[in-house]
């Protein structure tokens, strides 16, 4: 196996100088930091380990928004050294990763931008062999700066849709765009997308040549009480370069908010239940699943879903922020059912996710433990049992620094979480098999943000639990 | 002194003065005491042109006092000059003879001065009209290659370009309308010209070093693609083409238009182009062993189809015009031979095709202003936007992609005659980002940023036209990231060690340095040339030429695996130390300097008329690639580490080659001959040859051999008929690890039919080509033991103009 990585020496600079008479010319070299290439032979190969010399074996990298200060920090994971840190352009910034991981996406909704920090690590299909790079990280110049209040980024196989919502007091649209890594990469101008000529609290979930978007219809049609929320979801699809509505789901949602895919379904968040879209081919079929008792006079806002899970999970709370109910949804049976295990007393929810294959689901606590679910089969039917907690802080929760809280990404190429604590200033890799802690990232500061970068490891195809 | 006493006559003939401002008026006559209708009559610099009506008679008003240099201009007979000198307001008439030329003579257009294959003192040739239709083909390599002194370097049909006395790559500029085409054609073979010859309305051609007027990229010289895009004048004018070929089953349409109203004119061209993979007479592959074979022969993977348009508008003035035309441009196009590695049936019968994706949009500006200032009489402005894209696909996914955006500007400012001298001052910037991306892209992402100032100007002394020249340049490349990597390059004859060589890597660090770059050239270019009109009809040409040439980016800063040359390629930035490691090199970087002198003699009229050149080059610091006798690992395809101690198979290594600089001489000659048999009959001969060696012993690859051909031409108004024999000679001066190419004899014919369909004038033409379905491998091909030309090919069209 090969394994690259990048010495930090201190910057050697050669600098020659020739000069010759008559048709001046003049060569000036510096060189800079070499990339250095470790190559170790593996011969016990397991099965599915290709090795065709392309490739190389990495943890990946980590970005960490810092919570005092507009910068973000690389943190190498096979060392948890740090790499590099850059200053961001604004003070009040969201952290995300790019659909395959390769950049992390910086936005910032009040200043209408979205700016892109090269990982450096990454992978090519060439055709014959994947081929893979290791680079230090690198701002990229590429910027999303047309859409207005950007706010909704929804990344699903490749590709991401940024939801701008637009801004009704300066009379600006919401728009939707469609990126991948590659149009970073290449710094594509002109992204393909959908303009509104109303503002919204929308969201689009991009599945390939589709693209599900929310309408908000004329404020004397539409069934939501909140107007700025759509209440509609269109089937956009893309050909000749654009996205065309070709079908709009004839099953309202008041008041929608939240939206989440998996392989066949697209499910939305509604005032009055769960909109569920399933696919046929081109065409969707929608259907909507009305809230349970449990869900009370709250509503479900947030939506989590894997494209390898059949079931998702909704979260249900009341404006006021009052104890959320946490719900599975099965889009196959049309069902909603309470989650069994609830919170301890005075612990709150800061952060749910899906494992990277979609076998755990995690759900992060203010007190500092990782609860990590997975789905049985229970006569044919999934249910979510809690198969542990982590307890990831030693120190006295009551410490958190004002405004802030604990944060998780899930590595795409393995089994670790990782948790940012910002009372330690440090994050924790866990793994999620074996429920341990296995090692850590000191940080310098108190991170208020972090996401996974680097090369996803592809879906093994048996699924046998 | 013939011509002296003529215009003594003329003058004598003055006619009373009756109006105030100045006028010729003038009658021009053929040797046989015709009047020439539609001859051109042009008061050198300046924009006064009219043309003679059907009585052959002309006038041209409102003139200033002094010497006034006329130029008239009349197909099918050789260019006139005549000085008049205008004393007082008043009216001369005059009466000019025009002697034929069979050698058609047409001005190049992208010059400040006048030059033509006639009249200028370096060797130029133009293709157009009639001729360009007949000898227009997919690729501009091909359309050219019949001219003389040009070849073509015939890449499988989809990506020919032309080789000017041996020459070709970056010393080859290829420009459209007098700006630089902007594309990667220059970096390799198998990329494509991003330019189009079928609505193109002439093609200019300059042989030998033409740096003066263009730049570094010059100093072979100059392939410039004329077309009306920003039309000069509103005319309402067309052409339209439809054809069908044989071998390939091409099918062309194109069509370009020009109108508009007093003072705005618009201008609009399309063409599609769709053909397969051609065939051939014999098995295209020169080892195949000549197993049975059902079916035609083809060239794999030669097929291609393109399409484009342009869209240009024009601001007419009195005193000039401002115009913009938008191009875009795109072409597909399979790449013959451009087979990855080890790919001989082990994992598949499929052949794996790779083809290329063209894409380029150009913007062009320009203008010419004529002044009535005390110094300045003319302004030309030529600005250019180019943006380049290509993509080589294989099996579905892009390989590598290369990019080159480019902005231009270029202002010509000819002044009024100053004691006789006509000329002018050129400014000239330019500026490319070029970059390629993927597994093939053997050169990192590089600016190149040049600035030129250049002086030219011509005299006539007497007998003597004088054309002097100079221009500085300041070049500047800049790349950030110049990686050399540690690539373990090999000898094969040791073949026991390279079983080991892979296995002793366990934990072994490998390095890849990276550099910044910066280098800055100042190339010096000086010309000299005069023409001497010893005797009536005859003129004889000097020019002698010094040309310093900055290297490209690509010529120094590459390394990585180029499939489409199948080498692996190595800057001169770098070199090979004593073990026999790559590192930088500590050899200067220095500017290639061409000094050539050509001499040119000429018979101007009369029914035998003929062009003789002879050239002596002499390159020093030639960047040129040599084989190290290395092998690095293509990065292509990988074998299982297990099969190694196998038979090490090296067909996935390239051979290294290295870019280093030689003294370099390069000499030979053109001939072209044409003789008026009667007045349908016409018979052209032509020849040319160039020898390029290395100064201290050795042949240069890929060197065009000897060749001689004529054409015999039937014009009547209505049908026109040509047949067409060229003799490629053999080559055997090759160049190290180069194989000889074998001689052959191409017989093409062509006839045409003039009608009028509905008060439109049409032409249908056949045409016949490689009659005898000959196997043609072309000696300065990349690929040819691999693609020989197209067997017999017949092509049937219908043209028309409105």
């Amino acid at each position: 196996m090969k394994k690259l990585y990048k010495l930090k020496l201190i910057a050697l600079a050669i600098s020659t100088t020739f000069i010759t008479a008559c048709g001046d010319a003049e060569t000036k070299i510096v060189e800079k930091d070499p990339i250095v290439v470790e190559d170790e032979h593996d011969h016990d190969d397991d099965d599915h380990d290709h090795d065709d010399g392309y490739t190389i074996d990495s943890l990946g990298r980590l970005a960490v928004l810092a919570g005092n200060s507009n910068e973000a920090s690389f943190y190498d994971l096979d060392d948890n050294a740090l790499l590099e840190t850059f200053t961001l352009t604004n003070d009040s910034n969201t952290l995300s990763s790019s659909p395959d991981f390769r950049y992390a996406v910086i936005a910032s909704r009040a200043q209408d931008y979205l700016g892109f920090i090269d990982g450096g690590l990454w992978r090519e299909d060439h055709g014959e062999h994947l081929h893979d790079y290791e680079q230090s990280p690198a701002a990229s110049s590429y910027e999303l700066t047309s859409g207005s209040r950007p706010t909704h980024l929804i990344t699903h196989d490749g590709q991401l849709a940024v939801f701008y919502d637009g801004d009704a007091d300066s009379g600006t649209v919401a728009s939707v765009e469609v990126l991948t890594d590659n149009d970073i990469t290449s710094a594509t101008a002109t992204l393909p997308g959908i303009s509104y000529d109303i503002n919204m609290h929308g969201v689009a979930e991009p599945r390939g040549e589709h693209l599900l978007s929310t309408i908000r219809r004329d404020d004397s049609e539409s069934t939501s009480v909140a107007k700025v929320l759509p209440d509609q979801v269109g089937v956009y699809h893309f050909h000749d370069g654009e996205y065309e509505l070709e079908q709009t789901l004839e099953v309202t949602c008041p008041d929608l908010h939240g939206a989440a895919q998996n392989h066949d379904y697209v499910v939305f968040g509604c005032g009055d239940g769960i909109l569920i879209a399933h696919q046929q081919g081109d065409v969707y079929s929608a259907q909507k699943v009305v809230n349970i008792d449990a869900v009370g006079d709250q509503r479900i806002g947030s939506i989590y879903g894997h494209e390898d899970s059949e079931t998702f999970i909704g979260v249900a709370s009341g404006h006021g922020g009052g104890e959320a109910v946490i719900v599975t949804i099965n889009p196959v049976t049309a069902q909603m059912e309470e989650l069994e295990w609830q919170l301890a007393d005075g612990a709150s929810a800061v952060s749910y996710s899906f494992s990277a294959h979609g076998e755990h689901f995690l759900i992060l606590d203010s007190l500092g433990f990782l609860n990590v679910f997975s789905a049985h089969d229970h006569d044919g039917e999934m249910h979510w049992e809690l198969e542990g907690q982590v307890d990831i802080t030693e120190q006295d929760v009551s410490t958190m620094p004002e405004g802030m809280s604990f944060s998780m990404t899930v590595a795409q190429n393995g089994q670790f979480a990782y948790v940012a604590d910002p009372i330690a200033q440090h994050v924790v890799q866990v793994h999620l098999e074996d429920l341990e802690i296995e090692s850590e990232v000191e940080l310098t500061f108190a991170p208020s943000a972090i996401t996974w970068l680097g090369i996803a490891q592809e879906e093994e195809d048996d699924h046998d639990h | 002194m013939k011509r002296r006493s003529q215009l003594a006559v003329l003058i004598a003939a003055l006619l009373p003065a009756s109006v105030l401002a100045s006028t010729i008026e003038g009658v021009i006559l053929n040797n046989k005491g015709k009047v020439v209708t539609n001859a051109t009559v042009e008061v050198e610099g300046s924009d006064l042109k009219v043309t003679t009506d059907e009585n052959g008679k002309f006038v041209i008003t409102e003139l200033k006092n002094g010497l006034k240099e006329l130029h008239v201009v009349a197909p099918g007979y050789a260019h006139l000059h005549r000085d008049i000198t205008i004393t007082n307001d008043g009216n001369q008439s005059v009466t000019f003879n025009l002697k034929r030329s069979p050698i058609e003579v047409i001005d190049i257009e992208a010059t400040p001065i006048h030059m033509s294959a006639m009249e200028s003192a370096s060797p130029v040739s133009v293709l157009s009209g009639e001729q360009l239709r007949r000898q227009q083909a997919a690729t501009l390599g091909d359309s050219l290659e019949k001219l003389p002194g040009v070849n073509t370097n015939f890449h499988g049909k989809v990506a020919s370009t032309p080789i000017i006395r041996g020459l070709s790559g970056p010393r080859v500029l290829i420009t459209q309308n007098g700006l630089d085409v902007s594309d990667v054609s220059r970096v390799g073979p198998d990329h494509s010209v991003a330019s189009e010859a079928s609505t193109a309305q002439q093609i200019e051609v300059l042989r030998g070093p033409a740096t003066l007027f263009y730049g570094s990229g010059a100093i072979g010289g100059v392939v410039n693609v004329v077309d009306n895009r920003v039309p000069t004048d509103s005319t309402t004018r067309g052409e339209w083409n439809l054809e069908h070929n044989s071998v390939d089953n091409q099918k062309v349409a194109s069509f370009n238009a020009t109108t508009g109203t007093d003072s705005v004119a618009f201008y609009a061209d399309a063409f599609w182009r769709e053909a397969d993979d051609y065939e051939v007479p014999v098995a295209a592959d020169i080892d195949s062993d000549g197993e049975e074979h059902s079916g035609d022969y083809k060239v794999e993977n030669s097929n291609e189809e393109s399409d484009g348009f342009t869209v240009g508008a024009s601001y007419l003035m009195d005193n000039g015009f401002i115009g913009l035309a938008v191009e875009q441009f795109n072409r597909q196009y399979g790449i013959p031979g451009h087979t990855h590695g080890d790919e001989e049936e082990k994992h598949s019968d499929e052949e794996e095709s790779v083809f290329a994706d063209l894409e380029q949009t150009k913007v062009q500006l320009l203008g010419e202003y004529n002044l009535d200032n005390k110094w300045l009489n003319k302004v030309n402005l030529r600005a250019g936007h180019t943006d380049y894209e290509h993509a080589e696909i294989e099996s579905g996914a892009v390989g590598t992609t290369f990019k080159n955006e480019t902005n231009e500007l270029r202002i010509d400012l000819l002044h009024n005659q100053f004691s006789e001298w006509n000329g002018g001052i050129s400014f000239h910037y330019k500026q490319s980002d070029v970059e390629a991306q993927g597994e093939e892209a053997f050169t990192p992402p590089s600016e190149t940023e040049s600035f030129a100032v250049a002086l030219m100007e011509e005299r006539h002394f007497g007998d003597f036209l004088v054309q002097l020249g100079g221009r500085i340049e300041r070049v500047t490349i800049e790349a950030g990231n110049v990686l050399l990597p540690n690539i373990d390059a090999h000898a094969h004859d040791e073949a026991q060690e390279t079983d080991e060589h892979d296995h002793d890597h366990e934990e072994s660090a490998e390095t890849t340095r990276v550099f910044d770059v910066e280098h800055e050239f100042t190339p010096v270019s000086l010309s000299a040339g005069v023409v001497w009109d010893f005797t009536s009809n005859y003129n004889l040409g000097l020019s002698v030429s010094r040309s310093e040439r900055a290297p490209s980016a690509s010529e120094l800063l590459s390394f990585g695996p180029h499939i489409g040359t199948g080498t692996y390629e190595v800057g001169a930035l770098f070199d090979l130390d004593e073990d026999g490691h790559l590192g930088l090199s500590d050899q200067a970087i220095d500017l290639e300097t061409a000094n050539n002198i050509d001499l040119t003699l000429r018979k101007t009229q009369g029914d035998v008329g003929f062009i003789l050149n002879a050239f002596y080059n002499q390159v020093d610091n030639y960047y040129y690639q040599i084989d190290t006798g290395l092998y690095a690992q293509s990065g292509h395809d990988h074998g299982d580490e297990e099969e190694l101690a196998d038979e090490h198979d090296h067909s996935s290594e390239l051979p290294v080659y290295l870019f280093k600089t030689d003294d370099v001489v390069l000499h030979g000659f053109e001939a072209q001959i044409a003789w008026q048999l009667t007045d349908e009959f016409k018979l052209d001969v032509f020849s040319d040859y160039v020898r390029a060696r290395l100064k201290d012993g050795g042949d240069l690859p890929r060197t065009p051999p000897l060749r001689f051909g004529s054409e015999l031409s039937y014009q009547t108004d209505k049908l026109s008929a040509h047949i067409h024999v060229t003799r490629y000679q053999k080559q055997d001066r090759t160049a190290p690890q180069e194989t000889a190419t074998d001689g052959y004899t191409l017989i093409d014919a062509s006839i045409s039919y003039d009608l009028s369909v509905l008060n439109q004038d049409m032409s249908v033409y056949l045409r016949g080509t490689n009659l005898t379905d000959t196997e043609a491998r072309v000696h300065s091909s990349f690929v040819k033991d691999i693609a020989p030309r197209p067997g017999r090919s017949f092509a049937l069209g219908i043209r028309g103009y409105f």
